[in-house]
């Protein structure tokens, strides 16, 4: 009948004989075969199985399922001329299973309380926000109270690969922006004839503004991503307890010197950022839009004050210690698996771009209320 | 042709380097159908590096290695559906659950439908002493125990001819370690397996071993327990002369399970 068995019916006595290779490669077919497999409406069922070839364990739990059936539907089956201890080994396992506690609910699909899990997760989150700002205060705390004397060192191999290492790459980003920025000032200016306000325009937009912005997104995403990637990698394969275990506090030689790397890095790091913006502008103004070097430098020394640089380089250290902390934190909220420091790796980087936008919003309204 | 070999496992002229320090020297090596072979060796001997070798992990410098009639080769598709291989940490996928890592091969080699392969890899979760809470979960809120069952489990899912395991029992507290080595020797006596197990547990060696193989002088040394422990070897004497594997050994003697139908207990 098939490649698989042949079914032979006679006076409510069924006999099915198996051939060839029952095993796992083939189960999709055997199991089609089988189903199309109907008893006499009561009798006896006889498997043959001397003329198997092959049968593993997955072919065994075919033919024992279907047993099964049969005997469900009122019909007694044995089996002949099993070679093997297969079906006693499956039965054994069944066997085993069945005295095993029944998970209810294990395979069915899960009913879905979309108000309680909402209100769930904004407990959890609340919760969570409180536990860390508990943590970032113990950390800060811990550095202040006992600092170790491996901070030092641990700090400055930061300040090195978050703000030294990333001087090229701002550099560039932030050359680029004073590019973009010339080119879109001057596009408007020279409507009124009064090109040389770009570098009015410039000047204010990379001091106050776009200098420690870009320089705190690219280190948010250099850094932050780093700090969290790192430290969860630590949590996972149990280093941080081993530090803890040696009597270090990692609050102390692993959070403490990335904030404190960080905060020294960020503003020195603005300060070049800064540079390359205007060098950006100074490059388009002597280029393209006739305005040389030199008066460049001279409308830059009247346009802008040591105050419009400083309202920049006030905002560094605040940014810089919301992407150490941010980073840190979901970096030490890793556990359990690899997805899950993949997941806080990147809730390290949106997160610590969307509280830098935050706080710059709120430094520029509180600098304009006190005219600064 | 399948089926035919009474070898399952033929190594010829195996050679690994790294830098000048020679770990295998023509190491020749054949594993025979149905046998569980251990894999012993001091730290630096290159057990490891035989086990990649043989799974294709790792390139030898020299050497052919056939797996079932086949020819491995370094990262390309070995036999993959006719081994099951139980790494030393488990290595189960750490985002899905005990269940999906285990339905994971068959998925991956197959194209059952869902029922049939969740009702497989229940089999084969049963088939190693866990039970459905224990499927349920993720690999982390495992014990050590039972995420050796679980990754067992998944090393069977596709019906493998041949079972790797490396230090299977490494880590185990004795009880895990003992029905860790019962459920090897109750698989092993009902399915048709051949099981090669690199380990360091002399309790293991003694009690579920065929024949064992020892790493010494960049080459491999061959046989059964009893007349290994005669062997003239320096490294061999004191291996098999230490008390915890004298005391093994006698262990052993007593009572060597007959691999039937014991009950499968849950560790943890």
């Amino acid at each position: 009948m098939s490649a698989y068995l042949t079914v032979n019916q006679q006076d409510g006595l069924t006999q099915i004989s198996l051939h060839n290779d029952w095993v796992f490669a083939n189960l999709a077919g055997l199991q089609q075969t089988l189903d199309a497999v109907l008893p006499a409406s009561e009798g006896r069922v006889t498997f043959r199985c001397s003329g198997l070839r092959e049968l593993d364990l997955a072919g065994a739990w075919v033919l024992y399922e279907k047993s099964m059936d049969f005997e469900e539907l009122g019909v007694k089956t044995e089996f002949e001329g099993f070679q093997s201890s297969h079906l006693k080994f499956l039965q054994h396992i069944i066997d085993l299973a069945a005295r095993k506690e029944y998970v209810p609910g294990f395979f069915d699909p899960k009913p879905s309380h979309f108000v309680r899990d909402g209100i769930q997760r904004i407990g959890a989150n609340t919760i969570e926000a409180v536990d860390s700002v508990g943590f970032i205060a113990r950390a800060v705390l811990d550095g202040i109270k006992r600092p170790s004397r491996l901070v030092i060192g641990e700090t400055i191999r930061q300040v090195h690969s978050c703000g030294v290492a990333a001087i090229p790459i701002v550099a560039v980003v932030c050359f680029l922006m004073g590019v973009v920025l010339a080119y879109q000032s001057a596009r408007q200016l020279e409507q009124f004839g009064a090109n040389i306000f770009m570098v009015d325009l410039v000047a204010m937009a990379i001091l106050r503004e776009l200098g420690v912005l870009l320089a705190a997104i690219m280190v948010a995403g250099r850094s932050g991503s780093a700090f969290a990637a790192a430290l969860g990698t630590m949590k996972l394969t149990e280093e941080i307890d081993a530090l803890r275990v040696m009597g270090l506090n990692p609050n102390q030689v692993l959070i403490i010197p990335r904030i404190l790397g960080l905060v020294i890095a960020l503003p020195l790091l603005t300060v070049f950022a800064n540079a390359a913006g205007l060098l950006g502008g100074a490059f388009i103004g002597a280029t393209v839009l006739d305005i040389s070097g030199f008066a460049f430098s001279e409308r830059l020394a009247v346009a802008i004050g040591l105050d419009d640089a400083l309202v920049g380089l006030t905002k560094a250290p605040a940014f810089a210690f919301l992407i150490a902390v941010t980073g840190t934190l979901r970096g030490m909220q890793v556990k359990g698996s690899a997805e899950e420091l993949g997941r806080l790796t990147t809730v390290a980087v949106v997160q610590s771009i969307f509280l830098i936008i935050v706080a710059d919003a709120v430094f520029t309204v509180v600098y304009s209320r006190i005219g600064f | 042709m399948a089926g035919t070999h009474e070898h399952v496992i033929s190594i010829r002229g195996l050679v690994n380097r790294f830098g000048s320090q020679v770990v295998h020297d023509q190491l020749e090596l054949d594993v025979r159908r149905d046998e569980i072979l251990g894999i012993v060796g001091g730290s630096g001997t290159g057990k490891s590096v035989l086990l990649r070798s043989i799974l294709g992990l790792h390139g030898p410098n020299e050497g052919d290695i056939e797996v079932l009639g086949r020819k491995i080769r370094h990262l390309e598709p070995g036999p993959h559906r006719q081994w099951g291989v139980l790494f030393q940490g488990g290595a189960l996928l750490s985002g899905l659950t005990v269940q999906e890592n285990v339905e994971l091969p068959i998925a991956l080699h197959s194209n059952l439908p869902v029922e049939t392969r969740r009702e497989l890899a229940v089999l084969k979760i049963f088939m190693v002493g866990l039970d459905l809470t224990a499927a349920a979960k993720y690999p982390n809120e495992l014990s050590g125990g039972m995420r050796k069952r679980a990754s067992l489990a998944r090393a069977l899912a596709l019906e493998p001819k041949i079972l790797f395991l490396d230090e299977p029992t490494a880590g185990l507290d004795p009880i895990s370690a003992t029905e860790f080595d019962q459920l090897v020797g109750f698989l092993h006596a009902n399915l048709d397996l051949t099981i090669v197990m690199i380990t360091h547990d002399v309790d293991t060696l003694f009690s579920v071993c065929d024949r064992v193989a020892v790493l010494v002088n960049k080459g491999i040394i061959v046989d059964t327990l009893d007349e290994l422990v005669k062997h003239p070897d320096p490294w061999i004497q004191q291996y098999f002369g230490d008390p915890r594997a004298v005391r093994a050994r006698q262990a052993a003697r007593h009572a060597r399970p007959d691999g039937g139908m014991q009950p499968i207990v849950t560790g943890d």
